[in-house]
């Protein structure tokens, strides 16, 4: 927890002298390049952002650990409303992608391992492999073409009407989970895959065939135990990229995720943004990492033991 | 069509020297029906009189307005994301600027004809100097929020856009046109405006040119997005940011009650979603297409184009005071290697029109015709390369922005001077790493030998002609330093006869061919893609969509 805390206190840190790099100021940046630079002044001023640079660190640094994520300079209105609306959004995209993926791929990678080398497993492993590789934009684009301009049964945005009930959300959330289940769907068949052949080769699960185990108690006993928990971790892994880091998805389907908003703050050198949205993926991350471990220790009673001890 | 002097007189009656002086030009030839509705309506003749003077002097009525299309649409508009906080006084984006002006109206409208047509002025005219310009106000116009509008909340908006203190993005239009309290009210319908100098294009710096100089209240403090308010034909209705905004009909509007019920404003971060929502049916219109980004679109039969003739343009500048760059000859050498009819054709798609090394666009009345075009011509290039002393070429860095075609109209320059023996290096950045803090010493833009930058349409080219050309500019990333230049710049500016302002452009033209600190290659064309059967949407070079007459089939 503690080396938690101080992850993103370095973060924030490096976000902040990072931003600093960054060419241009926030009143140019929002006037423009054509501005006279008397009105730059004056807007930087009445921002506030020609203070002293540790001086606006530590004021917003002090707010946040308070729970007041500052007011973002570009919008003029407070930080965490459009942080916590694109934190839901991002997770309400990530779950939808989560649900598709996790489940189709680990039962893909079951279903390789149980039949290794064999047509079906060339087929899911060279399969998830070539969609991986192809980048999210390419799919999304491919995928709106189909399913939103010519068939026209899925909207080609993501941003559902106002009030829209949970089933309006899901079904407009669909087209843009399908190219990061395309990106996913690779990567965690593979690993539980291997995992799956790792566990099948093992001694215990060659006792337990010995033992003379129903073969289906073995495999869901004895081999997914095991042979999943490599996959809990990349998946872990993978909620940062989830969360975060789907700029290129959001623009395409116009979703208003937490990856879209960091890069816009960063691009209009928008501190208060910018640090907030980067340290909430951060928590995010860090809460994903801390249930994995939770996950692990569930699935492998060796962790549990060993730290009881 | 026979002139009808008897008519002609007696529409001169009353007339100043200078509306009579255009009237001759009509009458003899000398100025063109489009020039002349242009500069009358500039000198504040109304439109109704300009189509009469036009009928005696011969040359037929107005064209006839479109006929309006079925009323209660909804129309749905797909626009970029505007950038910043929407707040007239330093709204600076075309998505933002776009939203505002849906509620907010201006003095006047400078139309994609340019031709500046009355809004909440119903007249304006010069004194004899064009030092002072007086602008009658329309009566009778409500804001929103329910008070009339009046010279106080002209004076006011205009006067916050002139003060220095007000983070102003209009500051660098009005520097050294119009200071703070130079905008003063003669009663409640009238205001004048007390120019620094003179200036016979001041109308189009208080219209829809002018992007920030919208009429709001007077009692105006700040955070115009609680309130909207404005005197516009469409009232907002919900604006979210980063998401969208929609509007409906106001039927209070001073003018012809707008057509559409209401309209829909999408954000999008990106053209190529735009694009597949145009051919998705989730939008009707586009409003702002670059020709690139927007090819797919150009050739396909369920959506029209809408193209305007604009002076928006990509600049090459050459730094006259240092490096190879500092011979002129050197510099017309690379303007003589730019192939630029495969410019128009190629890079550009037809939709755009020839450049000739000066900001006299085609579109402007005031350009002169007759300078000649300049054409590719490597044998010349070569040859002044020779008299220049750098016949076997030399190695130079070209540094620029990441935005529309200018990464490939870059790389064609690269390929074009390669004949005379020029090596460019490209350097393509980032637009925020490119225009750095926008200050001499802070900037890649200012500071480059050579870069290409981007300048949006305006509706006269004084802008132009100043700030990236005369040798205090601020925008001078050319280092061009040259006092006749400045002296005939000043004189086109303060012109307020079209003759006048006509020869003088002549003398820019000719001077920046032979000097050539700039290459104007093209301006391109303004597109907005609407779907098939919606009707009536007319949007501006300045990314301003007016929709009152919109419709669908």
């Amino acid at each position: 927890m503690s080396l938690s805390l101080v992850t993103l206190f370095l973060l924030s840190t490096m976000v902040f002298l990072g931003g600093q790099v960054l060419p241009g100021n926030v009143g140019r940046a929002i006037l423009g390049p054509f501005a006279d630079q008397r009105a730059v002044d004056a807007l930087n001023h009445s921002l506030g952002v020609d203070r002293p640079l540790l001086t606006q660190y530590w004021t917003w640094i002090s707010n946040f650990v308070q729970g007041d994520m500052g007011t973002s300079y570009i919008f003029r209105s407070p930080v965490a409303p459009f942080v916590i609306d694109a934190l839901g959004n991002s997770m309400k995209l990530a779950a939808v992608a989560f649900v598709l993926v996790v489940p189709i791929g680990i039962l893909g990678g079951v279903i390789a391992a149980l039949n290794l080398n064999r047509p079906l497993d060339r087929i899911i492993s060279l399969g998830g492999l070539s969609v991986t590789v192809l980048p999210e934009f390419v799919t999304g684009i491919i995928l709106i073409l189909i399913f939103g301009v010519w068939l026209r049964w899925l909207p080609i945005s993501a941003a559902w009407p106002k009030d829209a009930g949970f089933f309006t959300q899901l079904y407009y959330l669909i087209l843009p989970s399908l190219p990061l289940f395309l990106v996913l769907f690779g990567y965690i068949a593979r690993m539980a895959r291997s995992g799956m052949i790792e566990a099948l080769d093992s001694d215990y699960t060659r006792t337990a065939v010995l033992k003379g185990l129903p073969w289906r108690t073995v495999i869901w006993r004895h081999v997914l135990r095991n042979a999943l928990m490599p996959t809990i971790t990349v998946i872990a892994t993978q909620t940062g990229y989830l969360i975060g880091g789907l700029v290129v998805i959001e623009t395409l389907f116009r979703y208003q995720g937490i990856g879209s908003l960091i890069f816009t703050a960063a691009r209009g050198k928008d501190f208060p943004m910018l640090e907030s949205g980067i340290l909430t993926i951060g928590i995010v991350y860090a809460v994903a990492t801390l249930i994995a471990d939770f996950l692990y220790s569930v699935l492998n009673p060796r962790i549990r033991l060993g730290s009881e001890q | 069509m026979s002139k009808n002097y008897r008519i002609l007189d007696l529409l001169r009656r009353n007339r100043s020297p200078l509306e009579n002086h255009l009237i001759d030009g009509l009458v003899d030839g000398r100025v063109s029906r489009r020039d002349f509705v242009r500069h009358g309506s500039l000198l504040g003749l109304s439109l109704p009189l300009l189509g009469r003077i036009g009928m005696a002097a011969g040359l037929g009525g107005m064209p006839s307005l479109a006929r309006a299309g079925a009323p209660g649409a909804t129309i749905r508009v797909g626009s970029s994301v505007p950038a910043a906080t929407i707040d007239p006084v330093t709204i600076a984006d075309a998505g933002g600027l776009l939203v505002m002006q849906q509620v907010a109206e201006f003095l006047c409208v400078d139309g994609p004809d340019l031709v500046l047509k009355p809004a909440l002025a119903e007249s304006w005219k010069p004194n004899d100097t064009g030092t002072v310009w007086t602008f009658k106000l329309r009566k009778g116009v409500k804001f929103h929020s329910g008070g009339e509008m009046k010279a106080d909340d002209v004076v006011a908006s205009i006067d916050r856009l002139a003060d220095p203190a007000n983070s102003s993005n209009a500051l660098s239009v009005f520097n050294g046109i119009l200071q703070k309290g130079a905008s003063k009210k003669v009663d409640d319908y009238t205001v004048e405006f007390h120019l620094d100098a003179p200036n016979g294009n001041f109308p189009y710096m208080l219209s829809s040119d002018n992007y920030n100089a919208v009429i709001i209240p007077a009692t105006y403090k700040g955070d115009y997005e609680k309130s909207f308010d404005g005197t516009g034909p469409f009232k907002i209705e919900k604006y979210t940011a980063k998401v969208g905004a929609s509007f409906v009909r106001n039927e209070d509007y001073w003018g012809e009650k707008a057509l559409p019920e209401r309209t829909e404003f999408t954000f999008f971060a990106d053209m190529q979603p735009q694009i597949l929502a145009l051919q998705g049916g989730q939008i009707d219109i586009i409003n702002q297409m670059p020709v690139l980004a927007g090819v797919a679109l150009l050739n396909d039969p369920n959506v029209d184009i809408i193209s305007l003739k604009s002076s928006a343009h990509q600049q090459l500048h050459m730094r006259c005071d240092d490096g190879p760059l500092k011979d002129a000859r050197v510099r017309r050498a690379i303007a003589l290697c730019l192939d630029r009819d495969k410019l128009a054709a190629g890079l550009m798609k037809g939709r755009s029109s020839l450049g000739n090394d000066s900001p006299f666009a085609s579109v402007y009345p005031s350009t002169d015709t007759s300078v000649p075009q300049r054409k590719q011509d490597i044998a010349q290039a070569k040859q002044l390369m020779e008299a220049a002393g750098v016949g076997q070429g030399f190695k130079v860095t070209l540094t620029t922005e990441r935005y529309l075609e200018i990464p490939e109209y870059a790389q064609l320059i690269q390929n074009w001077v390669k004949e005379i023996g020029v090596e460019l290096e490209l350097n393509i950045l980032d637009q925020g790493a490119y225009y750095g803090d926008a200050v001499f010493g802070k900037s890649n833009w200012l500071d480059s030998v050579m870069g290409i930058t981007d300048y949006g349409h305006r509706g006269v080219p004084n802008v132009y002609l100043a700030a990236p050309l005369k040798s205090d500019g601020t925008w001078n990333a050319a280092h061009f330093k040259n006092k006749d230049y400045d002296a005939l710049a000043t004189s086109y500016i303060a012109a307020l006869d079209l003759e006048a302002q006509k020869a003088t452009a002549g003398k820019i033209q000719n001077l920046l061919l032979e000097e050539t600190p700039v290459i104007f290659g093209y301006f391109y064309d303004y597109l907005t893609a609407t779907a098939k059967g919606v009707t009536g949407v007319q949007p501006t070079a300045m990314s301003q969509l007016f929709l009152e007459k919109a419709a669908k089939a």
